[in-house]
């Protein structure tokens, strides 16, 4: 771990001295998130999209800032997902790398970094979380960079009453975020008339076998289950639940996704099931050639996760607003421009379609669900208003 | 009444694992007084190793299980004869301490070499067959019936062999042991083969139904622990049957109650013993 954290360093050091003998300028992008632990995975595919983009960007000379080339240098450090680590490498970033942007994976780091990144010195906090919450503070410095997790209510309520009926069995995860999701989805469900029954929330990290709360969960004859924690032990639910005869369909929550999920069930036991739709599946063109530049970059064999595009596409969003506000440091005046900078970026560095970026911040896009029919991804699009 | 049976079933499988990794547990207290942390990294060993065997190297499920065991059963003589063995004559603090630092070595070499993601084992027993009108995998009939097997071929190993005998002197006095003659070295290398070779045994079991990861070992050594408790220190009646009683509660409590609270039933039971019968259920040596 100490070797990994201190190899930017030196990456940062040799960009320096690169830059005080060829004239090439360099600015440094911070990240903070888990890239130890149990969701090292998910931190370092987030790192993945914005490494992917500084290098596409690089590649093509830099960012132009009124007139000179800069250089873009990504600066990882591991938080191991305790926002009071996010808020120590937050700081660490700015002030001895000055860094004018810093991307964070997870709502409690980047309510942390919340804290101090709006006085001096002043910073934008790449988010990447669909908590709510972290726009409701007003900050007036940071890019939400996915939808809010509410978008997905109403269409996944919705498609499976029609499809599937009205009795809703519920076995989330324990941690804070499907807690949210199941109080709000619940909500939802029981204003469209339908039945929310007894929440059997367990603890998907420690749980060894699923069986014995899915046979209680079962017991109350449920027309459909709702889901959700990492993919993994989500997959172990739905398949637990399935070799005890369930014929209904899923709602999977969206931290759990469908291309993990399938390495581990068979497409058959996802059947009518609504969710996030994988990238590889997403209906756009510029997603599918997305999917293809990442099927070049690292192998053919490896599917780019959704938050490999959207980070992808929220560093390139940055990267633009800093060539409209004609300046690679200061964090206000590439904020203001990030709106423009949304709606203005060429479609071939998009991974979807970006809409612009609202007053509060936060990055629109049209997103699309997907509902499992015949072992088939049909999209679901979604309003982007929740 | 249905939802009843079907619980018994699932607790009957999950207590199949709890005891046979509690067994390890106990046999190596009763016989080292060594309360070995490390016992559940031994048990994610063994399911990586299974895991390994068969993904990578084609093995069959059960050729996998007799390697692992095999290699877990070496590693099992190894850390007795290199960590323990060296600390018998120091305060048994010294022990526990270097009982963490090879919980921790463990994680970490398995991180390094496996990494952070999970990973699952596929069973080739993966059919849901009908039981009574209850539907299970084929593969959880088997493990409950395999460690079954092993759990009486371990009790007729203890009490009907010379070297099992000598397991249980050992346990019951150390020096009377050594003064008829038993080589108490070798026993003590026996006791964490066999433990170590169990908890490979169980990791493999379960590892179809579960996922495999690097700090899979820390959720069921606690549970081991409350099991050994809950039975008494040291004693292998008490383990077989406390794994099982756990397992039941749980099942029945995250039933009746709440599943939320599934896990903290392992804890609760752990308290009540602790107020009502510190010495466990089962005090009576091995």
């Amino acid at each position: 771990m100490r070797l990994r954290s201190a190899l930017p360093l030196i990456l940062v050091a040799a960009a320096a001295c690169s830059s005080s003998g060829g004239g090439n300028e360099t600015v440094t992008i911070g990240f903070t998130g888990p890239l130890s632990g149990g969701a090292a995975l998910y931190g370092r595919n987030v790192l993945d999209g914005l490494e992917m983009a500084a290098a596409d960007i690089n590649d093509a000379g830099g960012v132009s800032v009124g007139g000179r080339h800069v250089k873009i240098a990504i600066v990882p450090l591991d938080d191991r997902y305790f926002p009071n680590e996010s808020a120590t490498n937050a700081k660490r970033l700015v002030h001895q790398n000055s860094a004018p942007i810093v991307f964070c994976p997870h709502s409690g780091g980047i309510l942390a970094i919340q804290g101090f990144n709006a006085s001096e010195p002043s910073f934008i906090v790449g988010a990447y979380s669909s908590e709510p919450q972290i726009l409701e503070s007003g900050n007036p410095l940071t890019l939400m960079i996915p939808p809010k997790y509410p978008i997905y209510f109403d269409a996944f309520a919705q498609t499976m009453i029609d499809s599937k009926g009205k009795r809703l069995g519920r076995i989330p995860g324990a941690h804070a975020y499907a807690k949210e999701w199941t109080k709000g989805f619940s909500a939802v469900w029981e204003s469209k008339g339908g039945t929310v029954l007894t929440n059997n929330e367990i603890d998907y990290n420690t749980t060894t076998d699923f069986s014995s709360v899915a046979s209680k969960a079962l017991s109350e004859k449920p027309d459909v289950l709702f889901v959700g924690g990492p993919s993994q032990a989500t997959a172990l639910v739905i398949k637990a639940a399935r070799e005890q005869g369930f014929k209904g369909g899923f709602v999977v929550m969206d931290q759990a996704k469908f291309e993990e999920m399938n390495k581990l069930v068979p497409m058959a036991m996802l059947e009518n099931s609504v969710g996030v739709m994988p990238t590889v599946h997403h209906p756009d063109f510029r997603a599918a050639r997305f999917v293809e530049k990442y099927h070049l970059k690292k192998g053919a064999d490896r599917d780019p996760p959704r938050e490999v595009s959207l980070t992808y596409g929220a560093m390139r969003v940055l990267a633009r607003a800093m060539e409209l506000a004609g300046t690679a440091t200061d964090a206000r005046a590439i904020h203001a421009r990030a709106d423009e900078a949304a709606r203005t970026l060429p479609d071939e560095f998009k991974p979807s379609e970006l809409l612009g970026v609202d007053a509060t911040g936060h990055m629109m896009q049209t997103t699309v669900a997907a509902h499992v029919v015949g072992g088939k991804f049909v999209p679901l699009y979604l309003k982007q208003n929740e | 009444m249905e939802l009843l049976a079907q619980q018994i079933l699932n607790g009957l499988v999950t207590g199949s694992v709890y005891s046979l990794v509690a067994l390890g547990l106990t046999l190596t207290y009763g016989t080292l007084q060594v309360p070995n942390f490390a016992h559940g990294h031994l048990y994610m060993w063994g399911a990586y190793l299974s895991y390994t065997l068969m993904s990578s190297a084609g093995f069959n499920y059960w050729a996998a299980m007799a390697v692992s065991i095999t290699v877990l059963a070496l590693a099992g003589v190894a850390l007795e004869r290199l960590v323990f063995r060296p600390l018998r004559n120091d305060s048994p603090v010294n022990a526990m301490i270097a009982a963490l630092g090879v919980m921790l070595f463990l994680e970490a070499v398995a991180q390094n070499i496996w990494g952070e993601e999970f990973r699952h084992l596929e069973s080739p027993y993966g059919g849901v067959v009908s039981v009574f009108g209850l539907l299970v995998t084929a593969h959880r009939l088997i493990l409950l019936g395999t460690a079954a097997v092993l759990m009486v071929a371990l009790l007729l190993f203890l009490t009907r062999t010379i070297a099992g005998s000598a397991i249980r002197a050992t346990a019951q006095n150390r020096e009377g042991a050594l003064l008829v003659g038993i080589d108490t070295n070798r026993v003590a290398m026996t006791t964490f083969a066999i433990s170590a070779g169990l908890a490979a045994f169980a990791g493999s079991l379960v590892a179809p139904i579960s996922l495999v990861y690097p700090s899979m070992g820390a959720m069921i050594t606690l549970k081991a622990f409350a099991i050994v408790v809950l039975g008494g220190m040291g004693s292998v009646p008490g383990a077989l049957v406390g794994g099982y009683l756990l397992a039941l509660a749980e099942s029945l409590g995250g039933t009746y109650v709440s599943a939320t609270y599934q896990d903290l039933v392992a804890f609760v039971v752990l308290a009540l013993v602790f107020t009502f019968k510190p010495s466990g259920l089962f005090k009576e040596s091995v």
